[in-house]
């Protein structure tokens, strides 16, 4: 019996995933390439793609949905364990969204303060710090890079995991946002289509008060 | 005999000395040039901080752009041959500098052009002068590294 695909992931959430996947591998490059300009550029895009996906952890779709999804240590545990299928997150999944997105924000973050040593290109908000903590920071900023960098290591090699030895695709859901349900009736509930435009306006109302106002 | 073999040890001492000495030489002048670029990026650093407070203070605008015009001034003496990566310090001065010296001796003239005005801007108070005037300052400084300064990796 084939069973239906049903709606798994929101589109919101997935453009977030994917924008993700285009603007890392960016904003490596800007900096190989000395355009920190378009570096800086990127990095508030950066900073405002995560305030939407933090704001959208809040009223977004169910298994978008921190409350949805993030569990504590006992149930991480039993899962490692007792491993069943999850229709959204499992509760180890939720960690690692968790875990990348603490990252980012952490490396978003200290580029948001940091400095070249010429002073020219700078995070929006170094000027409220001094230059030596702002050139201690863009060095942190350097390094930190290598946390994340591992991150995504670890995710591919999770994906490939699931994919090879479980045998369970989670690419094309997060392509097409739908997936077999695990259990019978098993569906997310969506958000509607004007929480979205809440949570991209105030995504982009507070990334553009922090370049700018600040 | 013995007077030309003690005169060839006593030049060759003399000689190797003058070297030795030389050699820091090069070292402290690129100390002493980074240390100042240093200070003309903290002197950047802190004009973007007062532009960009409430209540910029026009003091320490003034006292910045006064670090800067004072190291634009120099900043074509700081490059002596023989400070470029041949020197025991770590440098990222390109050969350019030394090989494309017209060149060099242009950007460096575009700097103390740049800052004078930013000075006298900030002399006079003049905010809006100021602000028009801190472009050309960072232009300067890119123009003339990006060309002249090798990238840090």
């Amino acid at each position: 019996m084939i069973e239906e695909r049903v709606r798994v992931w929101d589109l919101p959430t997935r453009l977030f995933h994917w924008s993700l996947v285009l603007l890392v591998p960016a904003l490596w490059a800007t900096h190989e390439w000395h355009r920190l300009d378009l570096h800086i550029l990127l990095g508030e895009t950066m900073l405002g793609l995560i305030l939407f996906r933090l704001i959208w952890g809040l009223i977004g779709s169910s298994t978008a949905r921190f409350s949805g999804f993030v569990r504590g240590p006992g149930a991480v545990l039993r899962y490692l364990r007792a491993p069943r299928t999850a229709f959204g997150h499992n509760p180890i999944g939720a960690l690692s969204v968790v875990a990348m997105l603490l990252v980012l924000a952490i490396q978003v973050g200290l580029g948001l303060f940091a400095s070249d040593e010429d002073a020219l290109d700078v995070g929006p908000l170094s000027h409220n710090i001094s230059y030596d903590s702002a050139r201690t920071l863009a060095e942190r900023h350097e390094t930190f890079f290598y946390i994340l960098l591992g991150l995504i290591a670890l995710h591919v090699a999770a994906i490939l995991y699931y994919r090879f030895a479980k045998r369970e695709d989670l690419v094309t859901p997060m392509v097409t946002g739908r997936r077999e349900p695990t259990l019978p009736g098993e569906a997310m509930a969506p958000a509607p289509a004007w929480r979205f435009w809440v949570a991209a306006a105030l995504a982009i109302a507070i990334t553009l008060a922090i370049a700018n106002f600040l | 005999m013995k007077h030309l073999v003690l005169a060839v040890a006593a030049l060759t001492a003399i000689v190797s000395t003058a070297a030795a000495q030389n050699r820091p030489a090069a070292a402290d002048t690129i100390r002493m040039r980074q240390a100042n670029y240093k200070q003309m990026g903290g002197a950047m650093h802190a004009i973007t901080e007062q532009l960009r407070s409430d209540s910029p203070s026009i003091d320490a605008i003034r006292a910045s752009s006064r670090t800067i015009v004072g190291h634009a001034a120099n900043v074509l003496r700081w490059f002596p041959r023989g400070t470029g990566a041949e020197a025991a310090v770590p440098t990222r001065a390109r050969p350019e500098i030394w090989s494309d010296h017209a060149g060099f001796t242009r950007a460096g003239a575009g700097l103390l052009v740049a800052a004078r005005t930013l000075d006298a801007a900030a002399r006079r108070g003049d905010f809006v002068a100021i602000r028009a005037a801190v472009p050309g300052v960072s232009r300067a400084c890119s123009t003339c590294h990006d060309s002249y300064r090798a990238p840090q990796h």
